[in-house]
């Protein structure tokens, strides 16, 4: 019989949804050309080639090494690629996402990446080529709704505001925006004016947003109603300190 | 738990949120709406921010050079803030702006930290053991006294045994004093009350038997450098100071001559022998001598802290103080300036002692351990719950996830503590306070802290910095580890113990765990009964019994500090 992951206990919708998230296996909701992903990560002009800090693989001459041999290169190592961050930041209103799960779904589905995770933000750091397969499919699937979650390389604290009255997670530097209906991003993730506005599509309704989140929230899921989760936790927590528990 | 209990921070975030202050406009709504109009009217809406915008215009005529400008914020994008709220501190009715809790524009926070380290404990027992032994010469409480009043005399910069040579001016160094205490009933009495720290005078009841007992007949001096000194140097300097006065004092006192022999005994015993320092030297990569606050143990800051001689019994009020006092000390003034040169700690550190929201946890907790553990969380040492790992799971879980949730039910309380850090400290400072009161066991309060910080991540998904996302996910397997290089009981790690080195926003909570410990049992000390007794002064500048009011009369600018130089400073 196959092995088959089994990523997170829980018997919630929230545990589910962090199951999907960490497996990969998530529905697409809209598309984002590749364009348009260029304009709003703002590390290249769109079309440009990917500049480099590093020759081609092959044309290192790297010595022999059996373990090299082994791992195929990512894309972006072979092509020498620079290393380029995407940063997102997720509102703790339901967003789909939450930092952590970011993460995982990064470090378990892909090669190559460096994410890191903190309160308000998540950044995937890795080859520019590598990063943007991984930011597209972020942005494209229902790991992100376009009103909850957004591209942010600087100024992150609207993750935990309240929402303002269109319900677009506030951002100080007002990179996103609801136009008819949509949401548009007319600054890039730090905050830099792009030629032309970014179409992110329409926000998850509240509903909708509620039963796609991996957020535990008392007004939707509440944490304590997840038994195996917390009896997850404590299981982890015990272990880890019994470790470290040399009484002799 | 009822559901429908007073939350301790509803009427301050009513105030806070809903009402205009200044020009923010933020007037209406309710603290649990989850929307809100952001008028992004930038610094304009706040008026310490107009002050200091005004005051940055102003130097910049007057010295022909830029400087503070708060439209540089963002590479020259304006901020758009929703707005610029001040805070309620915590336990006060003291509304303050919260630029004012930064410790620079913050007059008491500064004293709080002279006060700590311009001051050093001596012994007296061996060098009046020198005197009579090699010396011959007689020690009564009226040469105590004598000696006393010359110390006072000389630990400010008054010169004794030499001529008249160039001293300092007595009203610069007027918080410079040094007095006495002793376990010793006989000799208190003999002793001039205004040098004497009373025991029975400044501690209740019990706690004054149990601190004569600890000291014994012993006898130890409290000294105070002047607050411009220490400004001046440092921490270090505080017992070289009084060493050299010390030494100058015994010799005028008791007519020595200065160039005997027995001299180089009495100045070692004088000087060196039983001297007690606010904080232990670090290591040379640290770079900081004895009282600095990177050496000052979570047990020695825990018996600074006054409130448990004056609210015994209230024990969770004396952890709110301690963890208000710590917090500033070490995060602000430690982590944010000493070891990174940063400004932002100030925030970690507030989300701690403003608003009453750590205090709503805690006392949640009091209660609710109260009801499940037939009043474990009331003063005493027979109503104690065992620390095991259930109790530690128990208390931990109901604690983290009665605060998470009012995060979730209250959204300016999610939004006063805007980063996860500051949610962090408030959620474990409150778990692992409750655990250390339940059980009256530091370390299981410890343990607390740890498996909040693991039920935090696992609900929200996310948790602090990376400081707290790295050491507060590796820290539970060092608890209840003692051996010499892996562990130590919580009272005696300090801000250089290998894991907490860089932690931000945790050490005053591990402080508030120390002394919750203590404090739930009715402890009269935690860690050292001589640093409890040095403190209990009421002629130090700073209240140490309530630390929090302290930095609350700062902010509003009530508060007078000591070691002002207006007499050498041209009137403007």
């Amino acid at each position: 019989m196959a092995y088959e992951a089994q990523y997170y206990p829980g018997a919630t919708s929230v545990a589910e949804n962090r199951r999907k998230h960490m497996s990969g296996k998530v529905e697409k909701l809209r598309e984002v050309s590749d364009d348009d992903l260029t304009l709003v990560l703002g590390h290249r002009a769109p079309g440009s080639d990917y500049p480099s800090t590093h020759p081609p693989l092959a044309e290192m001459g790297e010595p022999e090494c059996s373990v090299r041999e082994m791992v195929e290169p990512t894309p972006g190592a072979k092509a020498g690629d620079r290393v380029r961050y995407v940063q997102f930041v997720d509102s703790m209103y339901n967003a789909p996402s939450t930092p952590y799960f970011r993460s995982y779904a990064a470090a378990i589905n892909y090669r190559g990446v460096d994410p890191g995770t903190l309160s308000g933000r998540q950044v995937v750091e890795a080859r520019e080529r590598d990063m943007e397969e991984i930011a597209k499919f972020q942005l494209e699937t229902e790991m992100t709704c376009p009103a909850l979650a957004s591209l942010r390389g600087a100024t992150v604290h609207g993750h935990s505001l309240r929402l303002p009255e269109d319900g677009i997670m506030f951002d100080m530097l007002d990179r996103c925006r609801l136009e008819n209906g949509v949401v548009i991003m007319h600054k890039d993730q730090v905050g830099r004016a792009i030629d032309k506005k970014v179409d992110f599509g329409k926000p998850m309704s509240e509903e909708e947003a509620a039963k796609r989140t991996t957020f535990y929230r008392v007004d939707n899921v509440a944490f304590r109603d997840d038994a195996e989760v917390i009896e997850w936790v404590h299981t982890v927590f015990e272990k880890r300190t019994a470790y470290g528990f040399k009484p002799e | 738990m009822a559901d429908d209990r007073k939350r301790l921070f509803q009427k301050e975030l009513e105030v806070k949120f809903t009402k205009e202050h200044g020009d923010n406009k933020m007037e209406g709504g309710e603290i649990t709406d989850k929307k809100v109009t952001y008028y992004r009217l930038g610094v304009d809406q706040n008026p310490r921010k107009v002050e200091m915008k005004k005051a940055g215009q102003d130097m910049a005529a007057a010295r022909g050079l830029v400087g503070y400008n708060p439209m540089m914020h963002c590479g020259g994008i304006p901020l758009g803030q929703r707005a610029i709220t001040p805070s309620f501190i915590s336990g006060t009715d003291i509304m303050v702006e919260t630029d004012d809790l930064h410790y620079v524009n913050n007059a008491a926070m500064q004293q709080m930290w002279d006060d700590i380290r311009r001051t050093t404990i001596v012994g007296m027992d061996m060098a009046h053991e020198t005197l009579e032994k090699r010396l011959g010469i007689e020690v009564t409480p009226e040469t105590i006294n004598h000696y006393l009043e010359v110390l006072n005399h000389a630990l400010p910069g008054g010169a004794v045994v030499q001529e008249h040579m160039v001293e300092t001016h007595p009203a610069l160094v007027d918080d410079c004093y040094c007095k006495i205490f002793t376990g010793d009933d006989e000799l208190a009495d003999e002793i001039d009350s205004q040098f004497l720290i009373d025991i029975n005078k400044q501690f209740p009841e019990d706690q004054a038997e149990a601190l004569k007992e600890a000291i014994g007949k012993t006898t130890w001096q409290a000294a105070h450098i002047p607050t411009v000194v220490s400004r001046t140097t440092d921490g270090a300097q505080t017992s070289r100071w009084m060493a050299m006065q010390v030494g100058m004092s015994f010799i005028a006192a008791y007519n020595m001559c200065a160039g005997e022999a027995a001299v180089a005994d009495l100045s070692y015993a004088a000087k060196h022998a039983g001297v007690i320092s606010m904080g232990d030297m670090l290591p040379a990569r640290r770079a900081r001598g004895p009282n600095e606050p990177g050496g000052i143990s979570f047990g020695h800051m825990s018996d600074i802290i006054q409130t448990s001689r004056v609210d015994a019994e209230d024990p969770a009020h004396v952890a709110l103080e301690v963890v208000g006092g710590a917090c500033m000390l070490y995060d602000q003034i430690w982590l944010g300036s000493y070891m990174s040169g940063g400004v932002g700690f100030t925030q970690y550190a507030t989300a701690a002692y403003t608003n009453n929201i750590l205090d709503d946890n805690l006392y949640y907790n009091v209660d609710y351990i109260n009801d499940k553990y037939d009043g474990a969380a009331t003063k005493g040492t027979d109503n104690k719950v065992k620390a095991t790992m259930e109790v530690v799971k128990d208390i931990a879980t109901e604690s983290t996830i009665y605060g998470l949730e009012n995060y979730e039910k209250y959204p300016t309380a999610l939004e006063d503590h805007f980063g996860g850090s500051q949610r962090a400290t408030v959620l474990s400072a409150a778990a692992g306070s409750a655990t250390s009161l339940a059980t009256g066991n530091g370390n299981a309060g410890l343990s607390a802290w740890y498996l909040s910080m693991y039920l935090h991540k696992e609900a929200h998904g996310r948790l602090g910095f990376f400081g707290y996302d790295l050491q507060d996910q590796c820290g539970a397997t060092n608890v209840f580890s003692f051996q010499s290089d892996e562990g130590l009981p919580v009272e005696l790690r300090g801000p250089n113990y290998p894991n907490y080195a860089m932690n931000v926003g945790h050490q005053g909570g591990y402080t508030a765990i120390a002394s919750a410990a203590h404090a739930g049992r009715g402890d009269a000390w935690a860690v050292n009964p001589l640093i409890k007794v040095c403190f209990a002064d009421d002629l130090l500048p700073f209240d140490f019994t309530a630390p929090r009011k302290e930095f609350g009369r700062g902010a509003i600018r009530e508060f007078e500090p000591a070691g002002e130089r207006s007499l050498i400073i041209p009137a403007k």
